[in-house]
């Protein structure tokens, strides 16, 4: 191309994509000028009040809420081979790779994080080269804006235990036999196991979030062992079947997400905890992303305004207030105690040790990230089978 | 002696319309179940993909099926069910039996109405509802502790295969009480009164009269329970033990996994042994018998 057709060309390109900007909306101070942003996410992804209005009160753009289910599958499906281009211009994940398998695929689009005043909130360990960059990243491009994370532990009964747990260690311990639980899902449970083995040196694996079939079929044995021995009551299905076996005393330590415990202990009023695993934890993040069909509809404009609310600490103080997840960027205490008529003395301490602990849990050496597809997923189902059948 | 006119040639009569609505039950049959029956089988045989499924034919996931974990997981859930057919038809039918002998003719449709109304609530609501009836700390075992017939709570009743079946004994016995009323509204009164009139007593009425006679209308509430006991993935997943699973949380768990073939397979095998066994029914005991009157 020789400077002529360069300049011709650019110059083309860019009235043409000032003219469809203009057409559809996406110049600067015209968000929403396409309609309400179609947002298809999870409830916890709002904070401040029952519907979206004080999202959208901070914001200042207007979303429409469609209800999404927790599974992955179903979102993948819906986006690469059904028509999720066509209903949503922004969606949340389920879990970790799921971005990396819709940008792939192009059902996603790559961010322009400048457009977001407060990426430069965001934690240090997104920004390149930390150690979290990689999972918002495909092919080196940012594709998706971090709002929640946390690192899976063990939920336990203290008031019953009398004692604080720190390994995983307890969720095999015969002391609890017939009063522990696991997720019925072979993700989860086959990771956190994995990562008990690995680090307490009883198997050797790898990488507990994508292992091979060998060592897939360690950690199952692993399971079933101990499952005929009698030390699992169930394995938990669903947020409130989760918080029932907690709050009726049914089992003892499970291993569950973070608002499980908060919502058992509020429930049951007994000391239920979260411990930090010196084995380390699944971490996971979540999500928000753009769907092609949302670019091409000019809902850029309006992504960035609601992104910036995710990375503002107004949502991170309140999501971690709330049902206790981790805020994805920094400056969150200062916020908190800046504001005490939303935040009391007693809510700061309460928010301060949540904090401290998720801090703690983050730094175990041994944490995975969570990977709902890992190469070997045929080895992961047919072994978790066995496991179901033993 | 020529057939009565059908409810639509009575409403219709020769004309189009009333050609066309006869045809309505075959154009629905097709269209809900012969098209999806064979998509689910053709669909087994395709070739999985990252995300989806492609055009291809292959017996893996069948293979895969009947060698892995997954067809002794499908067998515990087909004699799960079995019990709790079993158990079904002891609680059931003589309810039904009862209702169709003893209570007045006027009011038999509202008693039986009584036992479907459960129906009307959420299944995960009363299925989620025997939670604090059968755990630990629920209801049989703190009436068990308290009148001293146990020291300890009882935990076999939850969480183990025992809770499975009678959550399925509890959400699907009106199928049995309906579909054994249903064949006894056939009977004629006259057939107890001639057994009566006969010294037949009640044991030798029951086996040689009341079950021959219904036993199309018995074997049709079996089906639709054996069914839903295969197929409910949220009675295992809320009353089981660990990795407690029937046929259709075994698909589901593979759907999760995108792996559309085998929930597919899985589906199919789960068709085949209903239409297996709606044979096996048909040839026995003629399931058109259930709704002809008995003359």
């Amino acid at each position: 191309m020789n400077q002529f057709e360069f300049n011709r060309r650019v110059m083309l390109q860019a009235l043409g994509g000032a003219a469809a900007a203009a057409g559809l909306g996406i110049l600067p101070g015209s968000a929403n000028a396409a309609g309400p942003l179609k947002i298809w996410t999870i409830g916890i992804a709002k904070v401040g009040a029952k519907d979206w209005s004080a999202m959208e009160q901070q914001s200042g753009i207007k979303v429409s809420y469609i209800a999404k289910s927790a599974r992955a599958d179903e979102a993948i499906q819906k986006m690469v081979v059904g028509d999720g281009n066509k209903l949503y211009d922004a969606l949340t994940d389920n879990g970790g790779g799921m971005e990396d398998a819709l940008a792939s695929q192009k059902a996603i689009v790559p961010l322009d994080v400048s457009r977001i005043p407060n990426w430069k909130n965001v934690l240090p360990r997104y920004k390149d080269g930390g150690s979290a960059a990689g999972t918002i990243r495909h092919k080196g491009k940012i594709v998706s804006i971090p709002y929640i994370s946390n690192a899976d532990s063990m939920a336990f009964n203290y008031s019953k235990i009398g004692q604080e747990l720190t390994s995983w260690e307890a969720m095999f311990d015969s002391q609890f036999k017939g009063r522990a639980a696991m997720q019925n899902d072979f993700g989860p449970t086959l990771t956190n196991t994995a990562i008990y083995l690995q680090q307490s040196g009883k198997q050797d694996i790898k990488d507990p979030s994508n292992m091979t079939p060998a060592e897939v079929k360690g950690v199952c044995q692993f399971l079933i062992e101990q499952k005929k021995k009698g030390q699992f009551r169930t394995f938990w299905d669903g947020f409130q079947n989760a918080v029932n076996l907690l709050t009726s005393e049914e089992v003892l330590v499970s291993s569950c997400w973070e608002p499980i415990q908060v919502i058992a202990r509020r429930k049951s009023g007994k000391d239920i905890r979260y411990g930090t695993m010196k084995e380390g934890h699944q971490a996971w993040n979540n999500m928000w992303m753009l769907t092609r069909g949302g670019k091409a509809r000019g809902q850029e404009a309006a992504f960035y305004k609601l992104m910036d609310l995710y990375l503002n600490p107004w949502f991170g103080a309140r999501t971690l207030g709330g049902l206790g997840f981790t805020p994805q960027m920094t400056g969150v205490m200062e916020y908190v105690k800046a504001n005490p008529k939303d935040f009391p003395a007693a809510k700061v301490k309460e928010i301060e040790l949540r904090l401290k602990r998720k801090a703690e849990r983050a730094a175990v050496k041994g944490n995975a990230w969570q990977n709902v597809f890992p190469k070997h997923i045929r080895a992961y189902q047919d072994w978790w089978s066995r496991v179901q059948a033993a | 002696m020529p057939a009565p006119p059908s409810f639509f040639e009575r409403v219709f009569g020769e004309t189009w319309l009333g050609r066309a609505a006869m045809r309505l039950p075959l154009a629905f049959m097709v269209a809900f179940f012969l098209i999806p029956l064979a998509l689910t089988y053709v669909w087994s045989v395709f070739e999985r993909t990252q995300f989806w499924m492609k055009p291809g034919f292959t017996l893996f996931s069948y293979v895969n099926f009947f060698t892995s974990a997954r067809l002794e997981n499908f067998l515990w859930s087909m004699g799960h069910s079995a019990v709790s057919v079993v158990i079904a038809f002891i609680l059931g039918f003589p309810i039904a039996v009862f209702v169709r002998r003893r209570v007045p003719q006027v009011a038999q449709h509202r008693v039986i109405l009584l036992f479907l109304l459960p129906f009307m609530v959420s299944e995960i609501i009363r299925v989620f509802a025997l939670r604090p009836v059968l755990q630990r700390n629920g209801l049989v075992n703190t009436v068990l502790m308290d009148l001293g017939i146990t020291s300890q709570p009882i935990t076999s009743i939850l969480y183990t295969p025992t809770g499975v079946i009678i959550g399925e004994v509890m959400s699907f016995l009106p199928f049995m009480v309906f579909a054994g009323f249903l064949a006894m509204e056939a009977l004629p009164k006259y057939v107890f009164e001639i057994c009566e009139d006969l010294g037949a007593g009640r044991i030798r009425t029951f086996v040689d009269v009341i079950l021959p006679l219904a036993a199309p209308g018995i074997f049709a509430g079996s089906v639709f329970i054996f069914v839903n006991g295969l197929g409910i993935a949220l009675l295992p997943n809320i009353l089981g033990g660990p990795g407690a699973v029937n046929a259709g949380l075994i698909a589901t768990q593979a759907i999760t996994a995108l792996d559309f073939p085998l929930a597919m397979a899985v589906s199919a095998i789960m068709m085949t042994t209903l239409l297996g066994l709606l044979y096996i029914g048909h040839r026995l005991f003629d399931l058109t018998k259930i709704l002809s009157p008995i003359t």
